[in-house]
C-alpha cells in the first residue's frame, strides 16, 4: 500500500471547480513530482486536503491509512499535526518574525505530543539540514538569515515533528541555482534517511530531474501525464509535456541564432558602490568594486551570480536609479552625469525592467496609464493623440491584444504584467534596458517566451540588453557575452559559449555545475 | 537597545531648551500679566512686584536665570498662589493626573485589543460590525458629552458613583478614567482590528497552521504581536493626550489635578506655572515615545535594525 494516495480528487472554490479527476501517488521514501505551468492547480492539489487553502475537496485521499475524506470523521488539523510536514516557496516571509528560530523549532519539534526537546537537541537538527554555528541561530530571528538558511530551517521545522509525509511547495523556486541544488541534495538524503515520502511541487522540470521517482504532470486543473519520472522526461507522451521540458534552458541546448553587435555603447570603469552600515556601527559596506564592463549596440550582456554577488547594485547604478560611490558610465564615449543631472534625451536611452512584475506596476493604473507614463516626462512634445498611438502600437509589439488597455495589474498573469512592464520600458525608444531577473519569477513556459520576445525586440529595434539573472543558462539563450559575479566583483567576463565550456573561476565552475 | 536609550535621551535636552524656550517667550507675547486684577493696582505696587518676581529684568535674561533654576531642580514661585511654588502644585496634582491617566490607558488597552481581537477573529460577521460601529461611536464622542452623561446616569440617576471630587476608596476614579479611556479604546481597537486583518494573510500563519496548532494559538503566539505594530505607534502620543486631555475630565468630575492648574494659570498669566506644566508634558511625551520606540523593537525585531 502507497502511503498517500489520492484518487479521483476534485476541488472547488466558491462554487468553481479548479481541480478534477486527480489522482497520485507517494511511496515511503520516494519523492513524487507535480509540474505544471502557473495556474495548473498544483498548489491547490497538495495543500487544500490538508485544508490549508479555501478550497473545498472530495475524492478519496489516504496517508497512511487515515482517510483525509471530507465525512467529517478526521480532524484535519490533527493529520497536519502528526503526520505531515510543510515546506513552502517564500523562505523570506513563511517564518514568523518575532519568534527567534529555535522558539519555532521548538514548536514544530512538539507539535505532535514529543516532550520538550533540550537546547542541543534542537542544535543538533539545524546541523543535520547543513546550519553551521547552529547553537547561536537558535537564538536569532529570521531576518537575520539569508533566503537559503531560512530554507534549511523551514525544513528542520517542517521534519522536527518525524512526519510521514513531506509536502514541498516550491521550496527552490525563490533560490538561486546553486542554493537549488543543495536544498534538493538535502531533501534527498533526509528522504533516504527518514523513509519519508516527499510530495514536491515545481515549474521547473531541470530542478526536479534526477531527484524525483514519480511524475505527475498538470494542466489547467488535470493531470495531463504521470508515470516514473525518468520514463516521461526522456519519452513525454503528451505534446504539454514536450513544451514543458522544452522551455526549461539548459547548457546543452543548441546554440541561439543572435543578432549582431554593432559599435560600443556603454562602458562602465572600476565602478564601485558602497553603504553605510546600519545603527552606530562605523565603517561601509561594498556592494560593488572595481566594475568595468563595455556592452555594443545590439548586443546582449548577461550579468550572472548568486544571491547578493552585487548583480542588481551593478545594474541599478548603470540604470541611474541606485547609487554611484566610485568610477564613472560611459555613453558613446561621453561620461553620463549622476541621475538628476542627465537630461531628458539621457534619461530616455536607459529603461528598467523589473523582476516581479505585478508588483512593479501600480496597482490602481490601468494598463493605458502604466505605459504612457514616460512620454509624459520624456516626450513632453507629443500631443495626447500621438501618444494614446504610440500606446497602442507598444502593446501590439508586446503581443497583447487592445482590451488590455484598460485593464488593471491584478487581473494580469505573472507573463502578461512583464510584457506590460518591458512595453513601459520600451515605449520611450531607449537603446538599453536594463532587466533584473526580468524572468526569474515567471514560470519557464511564459519565461521562454518573454525571452523570445526581447530576441525579437531586439533584430527589430537594435536594443542593447543588459540581462542580469542567476539562471545562466536561461541567460545563455539571449546573450552574446557574460559577466560573472561573486562578493561585489566581477569575477570572469567573455563569449558565453567559451564561458560555459571553459569556466576559469570557481564561482563560475559551480554556476554552471549547479544549471 | 542601551544605545539607543542613551541616544534618545541626548536629543531629549536639546528639545527640551526649545520647547522651553519657544513657551517662555510665546507667552510673554500674550497681553496682560500676572498682576492685572478687576481692580488696577496702583503703579507703586505694581512696580514693586515685578521687581519682587524679577520681572522688570531683560526678557532674555529672565529666560536664561529660568532655565539655570530649573537645571537645578526649581520650578519658582507661582504667581497667582502666591503661597505655593511651582513645585508644591505639581506635587498635589501630579499624582491625581498620573492616576487618571495610568489607568485610562491599561483600561483603553485592555478593552481595545481585547475588542479588537473578538472583531478580527469574526471578520465579516455581525459581532465584527456590532464591534466597529461601537469603537467608532466611541471615538467620535467628545469627552465633555461622555463625562456628563455618566455622572447624570450613574451618579445622579442611580446614585452608585460619586458625582464630583476625590473621596474615599476608588469609586470616585471609575466614571472619570471610563470617560477618558472611551475614545482611545475605539481608537485601539480599530488598529488592532485592522493590524490582525493584514497579519493573518500573511504566510506565517499559513506555517503556524501547517504545524496543526490551535487557532487561538495561533492568534496570540503568531499573529497578534506583529499585527499590534500600528497600536504601539498611537500608544505614545494617546499616552501624552490622556494626560494632558484630562483638563476636560478633571473639571468635569471637580478633580484638583494637573489639568486644572494649567488652564487657570496660562489664563491668569502665571508664568512659571505653565511653563512647569509644559516642561513636564514635553518630557512625559518624550518619554512615552520613547517607550513606544522599545515595544516596537520588542513586536517586531526587524525594527531594531537601524
Amino acid at each position: 500500500m502507497s502511503l498517500y494516495e489520492i484518487r479521483n480528487m476534485a476541488i472547488e472554490i466558491a462554487g468553481d471547480r479548479l481541480i478534477e479527476e486527480v489522482g497520485l501517488t507517494v511511496e515511503a521514501g520516494q519523492c513524487t513530482a507535480i509540474i505544471g505551468a502557473s495556474g495548473s492547480g498544483k498548489s491547490l492539489t497538495c495543500l487544500t486536503p490538508f485544508g490549508l487553502t479555501p478550497g473545498a475537496v472530495s475524492g478519496s485521499m489516504l496517508l497512511d491509512g487515515v482517510d483525509l475524506g471530507s465525512d467529517g470523521s478526521v480532524q484535519i488539523r490533527d493529520v497536519r499535526r502528526r503526520l505531515a510536514g510543510f515546506i513552502f516557496q517564500q523562505p523570506l516571509t513563511a517564518l514568523t518574525p518575532h519568534l527567534a528560530v529555535g522558539v519555532q523549532l521548538q514548536e514544530a519539534t512538539m507539535q505532535a505530543g514529543a516532550a520538550r526537546p533540550s537546547r542541543l537537541e534542537l542544535a543538533r537538527k539545524l546541523e543535520r539540514v547543513g546550519l553551521s554555528r547552529a547553537d547561536e541561530r537558535l537564538d536569532q530571528f529570521p531576518h537575520r538569515l539569508s533566503g537559503g538558511e531560512r530554507q534549511r530551517v523551514m525544513i528542520a521545522a517542517a521534519i522536527a515533528h518525524s512526519p510521514k509525509l513531506l509536502v514541498a511547495d516550491e521550496p527552490t523556486s525563490a533560490l538561486d541555482a546553486s542554493l537549488r541544488s543543495e536544498i534538493m541534495a538535502l531533501l534527498d538524503e533526509l528522504r533516504a534517511e527518514q523513509g519519508l515520502g516527499l510530495l514536491l511541487v515545481s515549474h521547473d522540470i531541470a530542478s526536479i530531474e534526477g531527484h524525483a521517482d514519480q511524475l505527475v504532470v498538470m494542466e489547467k486543473g488535470r493531470v495531463v501525464e504521470s508515470g516514473a519520472a525518468s520514463t516521461v522526461i526522456a519519452g513525454p507522451a503528451e505534446d504539454y509535456t514536450r513544451r514543458l521540458i522544452a522551455a526549461a534552458p539548459r547548457l546543452q541546448d543548441p546554440a541561439p541564432m543572435l543578432s549582431r553587435p554593432g559599435e560600443p555603447l556603454l562602458e562602465t570603469r572600476n565602478l564601485g558602490v558602497s553603504f553605510d552600515r546600519s545603527g552606530w556601527r562605523r565603517g561601509k559596506i561594498k556592494a560593488l568594486a572595481d566594475a568595468s564592463i563595455m556592452l555594443h549596440e545590439c548586443e546582449s550582456l548577461a550579468i550572472v551570480g548568486g544571491s547578493g554577488s552585487g548583480k542588481s547594485t551593478l545594474g541599478r547604478a548603470i540604470a541611474g536609479i541606485g547609487p554611484v560611490t566610485e568610477g564613472e558610465i560611459l555613453w558613446e564615449g561621453v561620461t553620463l552625469p549622476e541621475r538628476r543631472k542627465r537630461d531628458l534625451a539621457m534619461r530616455r536611452l536607459i529603461q528598467p525592467v523589473f523582476q516581479d512584475p505585478v508588483a512593479s506596476l501600480d496597482p490602481h493604473w490601468q494598463v493605458r496609464d502604466i505605459v504612457s507614463e514616460p512620454l509624459h516626462n520624456l516626450r513632453p512634445d507629443l500631443t495626447p493623440a500621438e501618444c494614446a498611438r504610440m500606446v497602442r502600437k507598444v502593446l501590439s509589439d508586446v503581443d497583447l491584444a487592445e482590451d488590455f488597455l484598460t485593464r488593471v495589474p491584478a487581473s494580469l498573469s505573472g507573463g502578461q504584467a512583464q510584457r506590460v512592464a518591458i512595453a513601459r520600458a520600451i515605449i520611450a525608444s531607449p537603446r538599453l534596458l536594463v532587466l533584473d531577473e526580468a524572468t526569474s519569477a515567471l514560470d519557464p513556459l511564459v519565461g521562454a517566451e518573454i525571452l523570445k520576445l526581447l530576441l525579437r525586440l531586439q533584430g527589430e529595434n537594435g536594443l542593447s540588453l543588459l540581462f542580469i539573472t542567476h539562471d545562466i543558462a536561461a541567460a545563455r539563450r539571449l546573450c552574446h557575452r557574460v559577466a560573472v559575479m561573486e562578493a561585489g566583483q566581477i569575477v570572469e567576463t567573455g563569449e558565453m559559449q567559451a564561458v560555459i565550456n571553459h569556466p576559469r573561476h570557481p564561482a563560475t565552475q559551480k554556476l554552471i555545475a549547479a544549471s | 537597545m542601551l544605545a539607543l536609550i542613551t541616544r534618545r535621551l541626548m536629543t531629549a535636552i536639546p528639545t527640551l531648551l526649545v520647547i522651553i524656550l519657544a513657551s517662555f517667550f510665546l507667552m510673554r507675547l500674550a497681553p496682560g500679566g500676572p498682576f492685572d486684577g478687576e481692580r488696577p493696582l496702583d503703579p507703586e505696587t505694581q512696580a514693586a512686584l515685578q521687581q519682587a518676581y524679577g520681572l522688570d529684568r531683560p526678557l532674555w535674561e529672565q529666560a536664561w536665570l529660568y532655565v539655570l533654576r530649573l537645571v537645578q531642580g526649581d520650578f519658582g514661585p507661582s504667581l497667582v498662589y502666591r503661597d505655593f511654588t511651582v513645585s508644591e502644585l505639581i506635587a498635589q496634582g501630579l499624582p491625581i493626573s498620573l492616576t487618571l491617566g495610568g489607568l485610562a490607558i491599561v483600561l483603553a488597552l485592555l478593552v481595545g485589543v481585547t475588542a479588537g481581537l473578538f472583531a478580527a477573529v469574526r471578520a465579516g460577521k455581525a459581532a465584527d460590525q456590532t464591534i466597529m460601529m461601537g469603537a467608532t461611536v466611541a471615538t467620535a464622542l467628545p469627552t465633555f458629552v461622555t463625562g456628563p452623561a455618566l455622572a447624570l446616569f450613574f451618579g445622579l440617576w442611580l446614585g452608585l458613583l460619586p458625582v464630583s471630587g476625590t473621596g474615599e476608596g476608588v469609586a470616585w476614579l471609575i466614571m472619570p478614567v471610563v470617560a477618558l479611556a472611551l475614545p482611545v479604546s475605539g481608537a485601539i481597537a480599530k488598529l488592532t482590528r485592522a493590524g490582525l486583518a493584514s497579519v493573518l494573510k500573511q504566510d506565517h500563519i499559513r506555517t503556524a497552521r501547517a504545524r496543526g496548532l490551535s487557532e487561538t494559538k495561533i492568534l496570540f503566539k503568531h499573529g497578534l504581536r506583529p499585527a499590534l505594530v500600528p497600536v504601539a505607534s498611537y500608544l505614545g502620543p494617546a499616552a501624552a493626550g490622556l494626560l494632558t486631555g484630562a483638563v476636560v475630565v478633571e473639571t468635569v468630575f471637580g478633580l484638583p489635578g494637573l489639568g486644572r492648574y494649567f488652564v487657570q494659570g496660562a489664563l491668569n498669566r502665571d508664568y512659571p506655572l505653565v511653563l512647569g506644566v509644559v516642561t513636564l508634558y514635553a518630557a512625559l511625551i518624550i518619554l512615552f515615545n520613547l517607550f513606544a520606540d522599545l515595544i516596537y523593537g520588542w513586536l517586531d525585531p526587524r525594527m531594531r535594525e537601524g
